[in-house]
């Protein structure tokens, strides 16, 4: 699903660089559920933009389903986030103005469904996170957790190929943190590729696979044995 | 994104902050709106001038002195010219106009009013008719007996005798030669065009004598000008010249008359118009420019408002494009809804005007068209930077933004 090979990024400046990530190698088969650790700075947001093809690579290779990313312009970046990518952020990032369900048919507005096929999918998004009752609810009205959820719905309604998820559960109490990670899980379960970025361990627990980060290298890499399930209920 | 959809969430942007909005389009409003208003009344008055030049014929030529100094005495305007004239196989009617300023004396209160004395003959009637209420025009008869009678019109006739219908009655008007005392004959309708309301008391009323009357009131035996209409407009300007040509081959003498063809003169006259009405239009629409540099600037501050929102939008995979197209809608409607309640403004603020100086203002569809046109390329103009720099953002930067 994910291949990375050989990725540096650089950041410069003009007088200075700063290298973000260095040589790094990463696999992602599809179905898995990734967590990346790391201090703040040691590269792990670098590499979800430019997993997220929002930032481009220095040198090295990046493929995602099999396309080389590496080579592509910003029209085919744009292309390959609407369809390919869902993205969950931290501080949830919908559009204050527009109920749920109108937020979840954002990407598919730049996909070019109708209004009709649009609703529809967006309803199931949405039933899919357990916000059926909430769906024209405008974000204030929502909960910080039920908003997370939103964003889940709006990440997943392009049927994307991997979720990328950026401390997902950082604005949130345990409580709903722990409902978001059920979702996630529950996702993961029916085949959905994730990779989440988070500093929490307790949090990383829940994925299957922990990519731990330092000074823009990958430090260790290791299977979760004990991934904490949330049970039950997934709502 | 399709054009429905950019067109159905700019709109909801747009009205999500009304009070910004209105203010942003204030200045396409007035712009748009002063420009339609001078360009009806404009229109409206040339429409108007138009029609008056129509009811004295678009066939009519005035012959008369190219300098009267430079001329003698002898070589004026007289009866032998309207004869020859009159000749011309394409002239249909001929009237001599003998005409000066004088003064009318008004009963009550005692004052008296600027008049303009017009001596002509029966024909001048048919080359600029009046509306006869009572009694009747100038005759032959009265030219031949040289009577002191008149045809005065309405208004004149209520200031003077508080009732229209004055026949017999008689008015004095006071020349430099002295006062005198003519009857009143006839009584026309003011024709209340628009030159007349606009300056309503300051205008002298016209009043019709023998134009024979006229020479006996100032002492003199010559015409001031010959006015002759045409059986056929079509050859207004050869004939013009033919009568030139004749007139000067009786008197033996070179570049002395000429004439003026009403066809050149309204021209001329709608010439002018048209180009007061641009200069002032121009003047509007410089405030058209500012109004577009208020819209630019706040949709430079929408941008920067949103560059959060254009992040999200750029991360669920809207393309640069998309961005722009967004903006760039929002300012055309921004324009195009200011330039819509300008030009309805702009409508109702010209039949304003026009009810005052009595015009009915007028609006061709290409003005509307270039009005709609003009508020959306304003838009686009003024849009396209704000919406270009949002579509440049950085989506990780836009993201981050707070």
């Amino acid at each position: 699903m994910i291949e990375v090979k050989q990725l540096n990024k650089i950041y410069s400046n003009g007088k200075f660089e700063v290298k973000a990530l260095r040589d790094i190698n990463v696999e992602v088969k599809e179905g898995e559920f990734v967590s990346i650790m790391g201090p703040s700075g040691s590269g792990k947001s670098t590499l979800m933009n430019i997993l997220g093809c929002l930032d481009k690579t220095s040198s090295g290779l990046y493929k995602l389903d099999s396309v080389d990313i590496s080579s592509l312009k910003d029209n085919s970046l744009a292309d390959i986030r609407n369809k390919k990518i869902g993205f969950v952020f931290q501080s949830f990032n919908l559009l204050p103005k527009l109920s749920a369900l109108d937020n979840v048919e954002i990407p598919m507005l730049y996909a070019g469904y109708s209004a009709k096929i649009r609703k529809q999918k967006a309803l199931e998004a949405l039933t899919k996170v357990g916000l059926e009752d909430r769906i024209h609810h405008k974000p204030n009205e929502l909960s910080g957790g039920q908003r997370q959820r939103v964003a889940i719905a709006r990440a997943l309604v392009n049927t994307p190929a991997i979720i990328l998820a950026d401390e997902p559960t950082g604005n949130l109490d345990s409580r709903s943190g722990e409902e978001i990670m059920a979702i996630f899980q529950s996702l993961n379960n029916d085949g959905s590729t994730i990779v989440m970025v988070t500093h929490e361990r307790d949090v990383a627990l829940h994925t299957k696979r922990i990519i731990t980060f330092k000074d823009g290298k990958i430090v260790s890499d290791e299977n979760v044995d004990n991934q904490i399930l949330v049970g039950g209920d997934n709502r | 994104m399709n054009l429905v959809e950019s067109i159905k969430s700019a709109f909801r942007s747009v009205f999500s902050n009304k009070m910004r909005s209105f203010l942003t389009m204030l200045g396409i409003i007035i712009g748009i709106s002063s420009v339609i208003m001078i360009t009806s009344v404009g229109q409206g008055a040339q429409n108007s001038i138009s029609k008056e030049f129509e009811s004295f014929g678009s066939n009519l030529l005035q012959i008369s002195l190219k300098s009267r100094q430079e001329t003698g005495y002898s070589d004026y305007l007289r009866e032998k010219d309207l004869e020859i004239i009159k000749k011309h196989p394409s002239i249909k009617y001929v009237s001599g106009l003998s005409y000066s300023s004088a003064k009318t004396k008004l009963k009550n209160p005692k004052e008296t009013r600027n008049t303009q004395l017009l001596g002509v003959h029966p024909d001048y009637n048919l080359i600029a008719p009046i509306d006869i209420i009572y009694g009747r025009y100038i005759t032959d008869n009265d030219n031949m007996s040289r009577g002191k009678v008149c045809v005065i019109d309405d208004a004149l006739a209520n200031k003077i005798f508080s009732y229209e219908d004055c026949l017999g009655e008689k008015i004095s008007v006071v020349t430099w030669r002295g006062t005198s005392k003519l009857t009143v004959i006839g009584v026309y309708k003011n024709p209340n065009g628009i030159l007349a309301s606009a300056f309503a008391d300051q205008m002298p009323s016209s009043v019709y004598l023998p134009v024979n009357t006229v020479q006996d009131l100032f002492g003199r035996n010559y015409y001031e000008q010959i006015f002759a209409t045409l059986e056929d407009s079509s050859n207004a300007s050869s004939t013009a010249l033919e009568i030139v040509d004749m007139l000067h081959r009786s008197h033996r003498l070179e570049d002395t008359y000429y004439v003026q063809n009403s066809v050149d003169q309204l021209k001329q006259i709608n010439k002018v118009l048209g180009l007061i009405t641009a200069f002032i239009s121009f003047v509007a629409a410089i405030s058209l420019l500012v109004g577009g540099v208020g819209v630019m600037n706040i949709m430079l501050v929408t941008v920067t408002e949103r560059t959060r929102e254009i992040g999200i939008r750029k991360s669920l995979g809207a393309k640069n494009r998309d961005i722009k197209v967004q903006f760039l809608i929002e300012s055309i409607i921004l324009t195009f809804i200011g330039g819509t309640i300008g030009f309805i403004l702009g409508y109702l603020g010209g039949y304003l005007v026009g009810l005052k100086m009595n015009i009915t203002p007028s609006i061709s569809t290409f003005m509307v068209i270039l009005t709609i046109s003009i508020s959306c390329g304003i838009g686009i103009l003024f849009g396209v930077y704000p919406a270009s720099k949002a579509a440049k953002l950085d989506p990780i930067e836009a993201l981050r933004y707070e």
